[in-house]
Formats: structure tokens, C-alpha cells, sequence
């Protein structure tokens, strides 16, 4: 019983949710706004996703997804090809979705 | 098969070239993005006004509705014609700093006019090519309209250019030069136009003036 209680309380200091995952593709044909209006529709349309960055500049798309998930980059290709793109690569960085943000405005 | 097209569309090129004037923004697209709506409202100068609504299941194809009406400004004529029309990628290049389009669309409506009695069917065919940066835009359009009673086509060429390269969060500013040639005795000669487009997440406005001082709108929202 004495163990038990010391688990649940160890449990009780691990962090709720791990820091969320963020995914980034490197997309071809990213010129205007309306380029990226229809990608962050089909992007956000996953349950899974949380939040959507488009950078014309850089030609990049970065998600962050909920409690940690992951979306296969089978699925992710597909979107942007049925949102009329070119994938060209698709990684996961170890950064949060606002990190992303403050980078791609430091690179302004 | 576009031959006679080809020969009026590189006229009107020819012409812009010859203007030396550059200008231009993104090009206004039949299909902006799969599941996407696309409504656009167009004032030509007293020639031509035209309101369309399209709703693309795919990035490749669109579906919708239009009114256009054709004003002659060397005669009383006028035209009126409602359609249906599909709107198909043909093809698309995505390049590393740029996109390229190839469009076809045809349609079938109704349409009436001063030169002639009651309603004929009205059928359309057009085509449209452009090529696009952050910074320039260049596109050639043609569309034709023909019934028992007429056959009118709009050749439009826009040369853009950007003074800066915008994101997507910014208000995109584009300096547009515009070329048009009607057939059927709408307007006598290359119509030009120099305009201002201005668009920022899915709104976007463009505006100006013709060489004979006539104002030109074009609204388009995607959502």
C-alpha cells in the first residue's frame, strides 16, 4: 500500500502533457496567400492538429498537434498534394509551434 | 484549335510589351484551394461587368454560377448572359520560388441582348495561363461567349510587380498593367488599365483606371 501511495504521488509531479510535437514541411508553389488559406484548411482539418504556421518567405508549413500526437507523413503529404502542392520534406523539430514563430521573424 | 486566340492574345501581349510599363499582383484563379469558396465581382469600365461564385471540391476543379454583362461603347448593344460553368486545372508547376497554372473551363447559360429577340443558349469556353512569384505576375485569359446570335470573346493580359515580398499575415500590394481586347465591337482597339491590387488572407481588391479615364473594380473573397 505504501508503495502504491509513493507511485500515484510520483505520477502526480510528472507534467501532464508532454511538450507538444512540432512538424514541419518544406513546401514547393508556396507564393501567395491564397496558397496558404488552403493549406492551413487542410492542415487544420486533422484532430489531431493544434496550431498551423505558413512562411512564404521560407516555404515552410509547421503544425503543432495536441497532447503529443503524431500524423504520419503519408497523411500529411497527401493533404498538401490534394491542396495542389509539392511536398519536399517533412521533419519533426524538438521546439514548440512558438518558437517556430519567433524564428521565422528573426529570419525577416 | 486556338489559333485565331493564340493570334489575338499575342497581339495584346505584343502591346503590353511595347508599353513598357510593369506592374502586377497574384493572379485572380477560377479554383483558389480544395473545398474553398470563391466569390469575385468585376466592374470593367463601363465595357463589361461580371459577378461569379465557385466552390471547388478539389484544387483542381471548381463548379459555380455568373452573370456578365457586355456594354458596347461604340453602340447602344448590350448583352446580358447567366451561366453555369466548371472550371479545371489543366495543369500546375510548383516551383521553388514560383507556381504556374494552366486553366480550362466551358459553360452553358442563357443569354439576351438589344440586337436581337428573346433568349438564346449561350455557351463558353476559356482558358487561362499565368505564372507567379512573391514579386511578379503575368497571365493571359480568354474567355468566349457564342449563341445563334453572337460570338464575343475578352482577351485579358495583366504584367504584375510587387514592391515588396509579402507574407502571409501581410497586406499584399501589387502595381497590375492590364491589356484587353474585345471581339464583336464591345470597345474599338487594346483596352489598358493601370491598377492597384491590394489583398490580405482571402479578401483581396483591385483597382484603377483605363487610358480613357474609366474606372475598373475587381473584388474576389475566399473562404
Amino acid at each position: 500500500m505504501r508503495y502504491l501511495i509513493l507511485m500515484l504521488s510520483a505520477l502526480a509531479f510528472v507534467p501532464a502533457q508532454a511538450p507538444a510535437a512540432t512538424i514541419e514541411m518544406e513546401v514547393n508553389g508556396l507564393v501567395c496567400a491564397f496558397c496558404a488559406q488552403g493549406i492551413e484548411k487542410k492542415l487544420r482539418a486533422f484532430p489531431a492538429t493544434a496550431d498551423v504556421v505558413v512562411s512564404l518567405e521560407k516555404r515552410l508549413v509547421a503544425l503543432s498537434t495536441r497532447d503529443s500526437q503524431d500524423i504520419p507523413d503519408e497523411e500529411l503529404k497527401r493533404a498538401l498534394t490534394d491542396a495542389g502542392y509539392t511536398v519536399k520534406a517533412i521533419h519533426r523539430e524538438n521546439e514548440t509551434l512558438d518558437d517556430v514563430r519567433q524564428r521565422l521573424k528573426a529570419h525577416q | 484549335m486556338f489559333g485565331p486566340y493564340q493570334a489575338i492574345g499575342w497581339r495584346v501581349a505584343a502591346s503590353l510589351v511595347l508599353s513598357t510599363w510593369i506592374a502586377a499582383p497574384t493572379a485572380a484563379k477560377p479554383i483558389a484551394f480544395a473545398n474553398g469558396t470563391t466569390i469575385m465581382g468585376e466592374y470593367g469600365a463601363g465595357t463589361m461587368e461580371e459577378a461569379q461564385a465557385f466552390y471547388a471540391p478539389y484544387y483542381w476543379l471548381s463548379v459555380g454560377a455568373g452573370f456578365l454583362r457586355l456594354d458596347s461603347d461604340a453602340s447602344a448593344r448590350t448583352r446580358d448572359i447567366q451561366y453555369l460553368r466548371v472550371n479545371y486545372l489543366a495543369h500546375r508547376w510548383n516551383l521553388e520560388e514560383a507556381q504556374a497554372n494552366v486553366f480550362a473551363w466551358g459553360g452553358l447559360g442563357t443569354a439576351t441582348g438589344s440586337d436581337f429577340r428573346g433568349s438564346r443558349l449561350d455557351r463558353e469556353a476559356g482558358f487561362q495561363a499565368d505564372y507567379e512569384t512573391r514579386r511578379v505576375y503575368a497571365s493571359w485569359v480568354t474567355d468566349l461567349h457564342e449563341s445563334s446570335a453572337y460570338s464575343d470573346r475578352v482577351d485579358t493580359v495583366q504584367l504584375g510587380f510587387s514592391p515588396y515580398a509579402h507574407d502571409y499575415q501581410d497586406l499584399a500590394t501589387w502595381f497590375v498593367l492590364q491589356a484587353r481586347d474585345y471581339s464583336g465591337g464591345i470597345h474599338h482597339g487594346v483596352e489598358y488599365a493601370a491598377l492597384v491590387r491590394l489583398f490580405k488572407g482571402g479578401a483581396w481588391i483591385e483597382a484603377g483606371l483605363t487610358q480613357d479615364g474609366k474606372p475598373q473594380v475587381m473584388m474576389m473573397f475566399n473562404f
